[in-house]
């Protein structure tokens, strides 16, 4: 199987999918499965073969365009397994949900053809190429988006996007003249260590911000991925971000640093090797994760909050790529796959709520255990990851990641890494009290039920699956290791149950064992012990009074509303600068209008006469 | 078979078809698709007129330029033309006229010749615009060009005085061996220019084009938005590469003029609140863009963008005229959810906008990204980035009224669009899909193009 | 000379474009702009003494000198072409009046 015939072959999927989709809504989305299982597969496949040791430059249908080359490496197939594997598993959930969507065939159609696009993107070793699928995927997902709640989202999502995707296409092009091919790896060495090396590192990161949706480029995510379809969420916060920091990768690993900080800051830091490009991107960063954290903890819907808590994660993975070095960047690389998984596993649990709810407001659900229980389970696994508590796969990632935050002396990234930390054990526990604990609401009551086991499925793989790179890391690390072998990065010193980290050796397995203990012993107490006695919501009263509206004392509502308080002045500003950038151009093309076309001739007149006065004025 | 009948024969239908009134619009599409025809049949050759050898005679040109713009134009016109000849009978022989006018402006040598044609040309489509039943905006759209092109003939004539020729290829030669500065052919150079500048709607020139577009019906848009502009565009082209010469002040002029037409184009269809005004504000930009890219030298890619800016146009003007006549407005919030009774006509609506915007897997893109390339390749490294800049807000603006065309919170607009326009919008769209995949046949012939639009001129 | 009561005219033709807001007078406007272009163009052809520029047998005027007789033939097509946009323009402006009562644009208000 080659890379360009499993893409061409993807396409034609996607084909296929519509033309089902137009006879039967949910054939075309159980083609999706098909496609996406058939994609991962394929890419399993590839990934066993790079580990044998055998070659890859593909180049096999000979009916594409000469530039059209597509090539496998470790890093390509790091992202398009993790990638493909979310893809895989969230199209379990489109049979669920395709019958409520205006046009189910297109959807089925796109969400095929936005893997596709994403399979072009990871494996090709032509940057043009790699543009064309980046473009791709972008107008894929864009026709998704506003089948979910809300067109404007999809326009930002469309803007960002776009914006990131011109600025690595300039990018493009200053290496195509610089390298004088479009090759992927000529063109990233030829301009490293160069002034347009500094051009393309600016530009690849503002790609890279746009695309991981981190600050000040991030107002597009909470927006697309709170209003996409339930099941595209999931594959927009676990896959498509990810292009972003395949971007970054590119950007800060493959290409030559910038700017000597040591000589500036000397007496200042101790990051003995950080540049000023990497500084600055890592600051970004961590500015990403206090925006995110804050934004995070201020959300009613639980899809937003995800999706801000999404931002923060990108946050994690820029500082992480930016530090570098084999603890930092092997710490970035686990992120990614950390995050995609929880992210992926938490959306499609929420996806499951709504479903039967119709809504994913906190406010709104509540109790939903009583019927729901493996949802539960699945999300409770989720953001004990996405907080970084042992034994997920979201502590090994940021364990390693503040290993080498504070190996480097980062104080104020540090501080920004811990606060992240810790506010995202303010935030994600909230949609699970909200939604999944407290008491059950009568509007729910009858609609809520366990999810269908094809829905349950992908679910508990992902559990599974999040739990076992908490567990057992090392196989995982072992693969990464050899893509930062590829990056020409020192593999980072692992053991067969240890992780070696600058400060310390971590046990993965043995502080998941000792939770597994405490884990245990609660459970017992929890069997042992008297049950609680149930009691309706409406049960309740208040210094005598019997209470009406009882969403009042639903008590995720305004939780944090003290903390609130201290930043809701400040939210909006970036919101409020592209809006304010949109009013100007508005203003500017309202201002032209009304200049030059009116209903006389003579603005015409005017502008000629001026125009030819000008050139005489030159010459007399 | 000669490339004059081109002209002669439809100029000659007109005038008899005024005798036949009943069958005049049989006449119009039988002389358009028998053009169309016949253009198969043509040889490539320089044919000069009435036994005058060039550069005393006018010459006809009919070299792979001009044969890819009349095979453009003239299918083009056939499409409009069969899609209204029913409605819009009077005035099946104003459309022959124009029929010969565009011809001819297409395959006219001579520069004198050129504002002939510019003026029949022009005439017709003041009477087109009739149909809009705007008098103002006509009386408007007829002052400026006729100004304008008496600006062309006044700029002509000091070309005249100073090389004694009329010759496109003669000139050319004359102003190169001549020895002349810059400085001296600005002035004529800049009168032409804003000639068609008003025709090809550049900025500070095109008042009026709201009068005109912004009220257009399903005849008047298609063919002064998509059809009038390739021929101008196209002939601009011609002049800008074979006989200008723009340097000193007036490539600071022209080039402030293009940037200005380009951003503020994109800036007036971002406010913009009409589905007209959106299409008829980004072709303003567009019309920039192309010129843009005959200036910087890449004419092939030049003319590729004016054959998709026109086939796009012509689609996206058709269904939105046709839309709003039923609707009896252009407002966007009028239009929301249209396509979701109409998917395929939607379908090829959006596959033509997503190629204007320049997303991959469509024409445009292939078209956009190689005028990038080569003009970052010629070391141009300002243009490619406002050319980013400007496609960006477009793509905004046409993602939103997509969108909006989709999705509905309420009820959709009921509008029939017939058989013929359906099979038509398909089949372009169709077609744009198609060689936005299989490229190889476009840059092949993009760079024969750049090689053959340098034009022999006549025969001497 | 001739020259420059073309270019006055020009500009004359101008200013009337620039300030009258009469649809009448923009046509006379106009008019008297492609006036004075056709004026400097048999301007451009002139040659000081120089006859017209006719082949006649009766009379042998092989020494003398001819104005150029290309500006002349391009004038008779510029005027020929003038008349049609005049008159097609005066149509235009019955059409206007019909339709606003008025040939001042500044009392017909924006659409």
């Amino acid at each position: 199987m080659t890379v360009e015939l499993l893409i061409i072959l993807t396409l034609v999927l996607g084909l296929v999918s519509y033309f089902m989709g137009r006879f039967n809504k949910v054939y075309g989305a159980v083609v999706t499965i098909i496609a996406s299982m058939f994609v991962f597969i394929s890419v399993g496949y590839m990934a066993n073969d790079i580990l044998d040791g055998s070659t890859f430059n593909y180049n096999a249908v000979k009916y594409l365009p000469v530039f059209a080359t597509f090539t496998v490496s470790y890093l390509g197939i790091f992202f398009a397994i993790l990638v493909t594997f979310v893809f895989a598993m969230v199209s379990f959930f489109n049979p669920f949900f395709v019958e409520k969507y205006k046009y189910p065939a297109v959807y089925n159609m796109l969400y095929i053809f936005s893997l596709a696009g994403v399979l072009g993107v990871f494996f090709t070793d032509n940057l043009m190429v790699l543009f064309f699928f980046f473009e791709f995927v972008v107008w894929s997902g864009l026709f998704i988006i506003p089948l979910g709640k809300s067109k404007k989202a999809a326009v930002s999502y469309y803007a960002f996007s776009t914006a990131g995707s011109f600025a690595l296409l300039y990018a493009i092009f200053i290496m195509r003249d610089v390298a004088g091919t479009y090759n992927l790896y000529a063109g990233l060495a030829s301009v490293s260590g160069t002034t347009q090396g500094t051009y393309v590192m600016i530009l690849l990161s503002i790609s890279a911000f746009s695309k991981l949706g981190a600050f000040p480029l991030h107002t597009w995510l909470p927006a697309a991925h709170g209003n996409a379809p339930h099941p595209f969420s999931p594959v927009l916060s676990g896959a498509l971000v990810k292009l972003g920091a395949f971007v970054a990768i590119l950007a800060l690993v493959k290409l030559a640093p910038v700017g000597d900080l040591q000589s500036v800051f000397g007496s200042y830091t101790d990051a003995t090797f950080l540049y000023a490009s990497q500084y600055a991107v890592a600051i970004l960063g961590a500015m990403t994760i206090v925006f995110g954290t804050l934004m995070a903890i201020r959300q009613d819907d639980a899809k937003k909050l995800l999706a801000y808590s999404s931002v923060s994660n990108g946050g994690y993975i820029l500082v992480a790529l930016s530090i570098g070095g084999s603890v930092g960047l092997a710490g970035g690389l686990y992120h990614i796959i950390a995050h995609a998984l929880a992210s992926a596993a938490a959306f499609l649990a929420i996806g499951a709520v709504s479903r039967v709810t119709g809504t994913s407001k906190m406010s709104e659900l509540g109790g939903m255990i009583h019927k729901m229980p493996i949802t539960y389970m699945v999300y409770l696994i989720a953001i004990i990851s996405m907080a970084g508590i042992p034994p997920m796969g979201g502590f090994i990632s940021k364990w390693l990641i503040f290993q080498a935050v504070i190996d480097n002396g980062l104080i104020l990234i540090a501080v920004a890494v811990f606060f992240g930390s810790i506010g995202s054990f303010l935030y994600v526990f909230r949609p699970l009290a909200a939604l999944f604990l407290g008491q059950e609401l009568p509007q729910h009551k009858d609609k809520a039920k366990i999810p269908p086991f094809f829905m349950l499925l992908p679910m508990i793989i992902l559990s599974l699956l999040i739990v076992y790179t908490g567990v057992f890391p090392n196989y995982i690390l072992g693969f990464i290791n050899d893509v930062m072998a590829e990056l020409g990065v020192d593999a980072l010193v692992i053991g067969k149950y240890t992780i070696q980290g600058p400060n310390g050796v971590l046990h993965p397995t043995l502080v998941a064992s000792v939770f597994g203990v405490g884990v245990l012993i609660a459970f017992i107490i929890f069997i042992v012990l008297k049950k609680s006695r149930k009691v309706g919501l409406m049960d309740t009263y208040t210094a005598g009074n019997f209470i009406y509206t009882e969403e009042l004392m639903h008590y995720s509502l305004d939780f944090y509303a003290p903390i609130e308080r201290l930043y809701e002045k400040y939210i909006n500003i970036t919101e409020d600068f592209y809006k304010k950038l949109e009013n100007k151009v508005v203003d500017f093309g309202r201002m032209v209008k009304y200049f030059f076309f009116t209903n006389k001739p003579e603005v015409t007149v005017f502008w000629i006469v001026v125009i030819i006065g000008f050139l005489l004025w030159g010459d007399l | 078979m000669s490339a004059i009948l081109l002209i002669a024969v439809p100029l000659l239908t007109a005038f008899v078809s005024i005798l036949f009134k009943k069958y005049s619009h049989y006449m119009l599409i039988a002389v358009s698709f028998l053009s169309v025809f016949a253009l198969g049949y043509m040889d490539l050759e320089t044919i000069t007129i009435g036994g005058f050898d060039a550069p005393f005679g006018i010459v006809l040109i009919l070299d792979n330029y001009s044969l890819i713009g009349l095979y453009l134009v003239n299918i083009l016109f056939f499409i409009v033309a069969v899609l209204n000849c029913k409605e819009y009978k009077k005035l099946s022989s104003i459309l022959l006229v124009s029929l010969a006018g565009l011809n001819g402006l297409l395959l006219t040598g001579d520069l004198f010749n050129l504002f002939v044609f510019l003026e029949v040309a022009g005439i017709a489509a003041y009477l087109i615009t009739t149909t809009n039943k705007k008098p103002l905006a006509t009386f408007n759209y007829l002052v400026q060009g006729t100004l304008g092109s008496s600006l062309y003939l006044l700029g002509l004539i000091l070309l005249y005085a100073m090389f004694g020729t009329l010759n496109m290829s003669d000139m050319a030669r004359e102003i190169g061996t001549s020895g002349y500065g810059a400085g001296v052919t600005a002035l004529p150079f800049l009168l032409m220019f804003i000639g068609f500048g008003v025709e090809a709607k550049l900025l500070p020139f095109n008042s009026w084009a709201k009068g005109i577009l912004a009220s257009s019906n399903s005849l008047s848009g298609p063919m002064i938005a998509s059809v009038y502009a390739a021929a101008i565009s196209l002939v601009f082209g011609r002049l800008l590469t074979n006989v200008f010469v723009i340097e000193g002040t007036l490539l600071t002029i022209v080039m402030g003029i293009l940037v200005f037409s380009l951003v503020a184009g994109e800036a007036m269809a971002f406010s913009s609140k009409k589905v007209k005004e959106i299409l008829l504000y980004s072709s303003v930009s567009q019309a920039a863009l192309v010129v843009l890219v005959f200036m910087t030298g890449f004419a092939g890619w030049a003319v590729y963008l004016i054959i998709g800016n026109a086939t796009a146009k012509l689609v996206l003007f058709l269904v939105t005229n046709i839309a709003a006549k039923q609707l009896g407005d252009d407002e966007v919030d009028t239009f929301k959810g249209l396509f979701t009774n109409n998917k395929v006509v939607g379908l090829a609506f959006t596959a033509v906008t997503l190629s204007v915007v320049g997303l991959p897997f469509f024409f445009g893109f292939v078209t956009k990204m190689n005028i990038l390339e080569n003009m970052f390749l010629s070391g141009a490294y300002v243009w490619p980035a406002l050319i980013l800049i400007t496609s960006f807000i477009e793509g905004i603006y046409f993602i939103r009224l997509l969108l909006n065309l989709w999705h509905t919170d309420g009820d959709s607009p009921e509008v029939k669009f017939d058989f013929v326009l359906k099979y038509v919008v398909v089949v372009i769209a169709v077609l744009t899909m198609i060689f936005g995949v299989y490229t190889k046949p476009v840059q092949d012939s993009a760079d024969d193009l750049v090689v053959y639009s340098i034009t022999e001129g006549g025969n001497f | 000379m001739l020259q420059y009561a073309a270019i006055a005219m020009l500009m004359l033709g101008l200013y009337g474009l620039l300030t009258q807001r009469n649809v009448i007078k923009i046509i006379v406007s106009l008019n008297i702009f492609e006036i004075g272009l056709n004026l400097f163009i048999i301007s451009v052809g002139y040659v000081d003494d120089g006859i017209a520029p006719i082949l006649t047998s009766n009379f042998n005027n092989n020494g003398l000198i001819f104005v150029d007789p290309l500006p002349s033939a391009l004038v008779l097509t510029a005027i020929v072409i003038g008349v049609g946009t005049t008159a097609l323009a005066l149509a235009l402006a019955n059409n206007i009046y019909q339709k606003y009562g008025t040939f001042e644009i500044d009392e017909m208000g924006e659409e």
